[in-house]
């Protein structure tokens, strides 16, 4: 395909080459818009929004809306929040799901197929369809309105991609080197902390944040769980900006943004892995 | 003993995975079988069983008939149409072409941003009166007065289905993506030492060769539009009158607002089932394939 780009461009080829531009330009543009709509309003006084004739960049940027919001909510305990849900979520699904991916990748037992069916199944199911369950359950345990039952529930219905792409990553290594070292007298726990784990960490990586992000963001289980506006994390905090009979389109937005900044970024960050994580994990099982 | 030990082993293994499963998804499911078969109070305290009283209860409604019309309606023309766009997308950035990586970083955006972030954003932009798309057509010089983009139920439900595209596209792009840049390019070459064209090209090989990747892509995308509720949620709260209600928003109406959580567990159950013929297909498909 570079070649192509090199040698001089024939009419149909460079109207080809334009069109392809053009329209990878118009998608461009049309994803970026609702960002773009944001980020322009976030900067906009309340009049300017409601305003007859309406701008499209703000007349003049109002970047105290964005030190407003930390005085008109707890964004700072929003934010706190969802580190932590994310966080914790991501380590209890780690810590529960490597071992697990370890067995079905390295041990032959009865039941494997059952567990792995169960586990496949179980990534079919949004925690949405069963809320009214998750709430019995946390009210047994005590845990609706508290942070530590979003983030089990989280790391709970993110176990099956976990399992999945780490089974994948797992069995995409030789075990050769865990065994040479199970006879130098590591037993099987060593050898997956020592040999393997370091090999698989660029498959350990992905599936970590793609996990933080799943957990980050969360909004339904949280929205249905969470009474106590401290303990909200910031998909359903900043909403306190979107009341039912004004909206507060300028806040809202801003506190948005800080919302959606720190997954923009790592989703970014691992968009290459992504890919392969995708065809290892859920194409070739 | 050492022979026991050997044999329990790999249940020690996955014995963390089990129990946060089995008590946080597994257990859930329980308590909304026994719920949607049982008398529930308002308070949610369980009265006694009353068969399946919930479910013809909520099927004799017409509102459920309504509600499971615009799931069905939402699910397919979601899936459908961002399947056939992704797919497109994914046609045109596999590619070279300069900026292709920051073309590529930009469509994840919409899969990486919170969808009742995205689903405000959208609200946002379609109001008649101060939001920016009739801000821009107008100073455009494309329409000269504010046009109500939501005169109707009808309407929204529209809108909320081209934002479940939006955000949903970037998920099957990717996904055919890496099925694309496993194809080996030989195949491609022989092809057109063959005298093939493009269509040819497209359609014998190209096609074929991710249709495991469409299939995957394909069924996760029915499991999680089915079971989506933020973008509904926050546009219309399924209103005006349930008209744009699905599934899942007409359950978490009816277990949260009204206090009819028999009948938000019936409701649940029948999505449910739904959703497990679903999964069973994909696992059945998915092990084959593993198998080979």
């Amino acid at each position: 395909m570079n070649e192509t780009a090199k040698k001089p461009l024939n009419g149909k080829k460079l109207t080809l080459r334009i069109l392809l531009y053009l329209v990878v330009f118009i998608v461009c543009v049309l994803i970026l818009y609702p960002y773009f709509a944001m980020l322009c309003t976030s900067l906009k006084g309340r009049s300017e929004i409601f305003a007859a004739k309406g701008t499209i960049l703000p007349k003049e940027a109002l970047w105290s809306n964005f030190a407003d919001i930390w005085q008109r909510a707890p964004m700072a305990k929003y934010m706190l929040n969802s580190v932590l849900i994310a966080g914790g979520s991501t380590i209890i699904a780690l810590i529960c799901g490597i071992p697990a991916a370890y067995a079905l990748s390295r041990m032959k037992f009865k039941g494997d197929i059952v567990f792995l069916g169960f586990v496949i199944v179980s990534q079919m199911f949004a925690p949405v369809v069963l809320l009214i369950g998750i709430y019995k359950v946390m009210m047994t345990l005590n845990l609706t309105n508290s942070i530590l039952g979003l983030i089990f529930i989280n790391a709970a219905f993110n176990q099956a991609f976990t399992i999945w792409l780490l089974r994948g990553t797992f069995m995409g290594i030789s075990s050769e080197m865990e065994q040479a070292a199970k006879i130098d007298g590591c037993n099987r726990f060593e050898a997956m902390v020592k040999i393997l784990l370091p090999v698989a960490a660029p498959g350990i990586v992905t599936t970590l944040i793609f996990v933080f992000i799943n957990a980050w963001n969360e909004y339904t289980v949280a929205l249905t769980l969470i009474s106590d506006d401290l303990n909200k994390p910031l998909t359903v905090g900043i909403n306190i900006f979107n009341g039912y009979n004004m909206i507060e389109w300028q806040y809202l937005f801003a506190a948005s943004l800080f919302a959606i900044a720190p997954v923009v970024i790592l989703f970014a960050i691992i968009e290459k892995n992504l890919v392969s994580g995708l065809a290892s994990g859920g194409v070739k099982g | 003993m050492k022979k026991f030990i050997r044999k329990i082993e790999p249940y020690l293994w996955i014995l963390p995975s089990v129990l946060l499963m089995l008590i946080f998804i597994l257990v859930p499911i329980v308590f909304v079988f026994r719920m949607a078969l049982s008398k529930v109070s308002r308070a949610g305290l369980i009265k006694g069983f009353t068969g399946l009283a919930n479910f013809t209860k909520i099927l004799s409604t017409p509102t459920f008939s309504m509600v499971l019309k615009n799931t069905l309606v939402w699910t397919v023309a979601v899936v459908g149409l961002s399947t056939l766009l992704g797919f497109i997308l994914a046609l045109i950035l596999n590619n070279a072409f300069k900026g292709r990586k920051i073309a590529r970083a930009i469509v994840v955006f919409p899969w990486a941003t919170t969808l009742v972030v995205q689903a405000s954003i959208w609200k946002f932009i379609l109001d008649t009166d101060y939001g920016t798309l009739n801000t821009l057509l107008m100073k455009l010089g494309i329409i000269d007065h504010a046009v109500n983009w939501t005169p109707s139920a009808g309407a929204w439900f529209a809108w909320e289905i081209a934002c479940g595209i939006f955000v949903t596209i970037p998920f099957v792009t990717f996904t055919v993506l890496s099925g694309l840049q496993s194809i080996d390019g030989s195949y491609y070459e022989a092809a057109t030492v063959d005298g093939a064209n493009y269509w040819q090209k497209l359609f014998k090989i190209t096609v074929p060769l991710v249709s495991s990747s469409l299939t995957v892509s394909t069924v996760l995308n029915i499991i999680y539009v089915f079971n989506s509720f933020p973008i509904i949620w926050n546009m219309t709260k399924g209103d005006p009158g349930n008209r744009t209600d699905t599934l899942v928003t007409y359950l978490y109406k009816l277990a949260f607002y009204n206090g009819k959580q028999g009948e938000a567990a019936a409701v649940s159950v029948i999505g449910f089932l739904i959703l497990l013929v679903c999964a069973t297909a994909y696992m059945v498909a998915t092990l084959k394939k593993g198998d080979e």
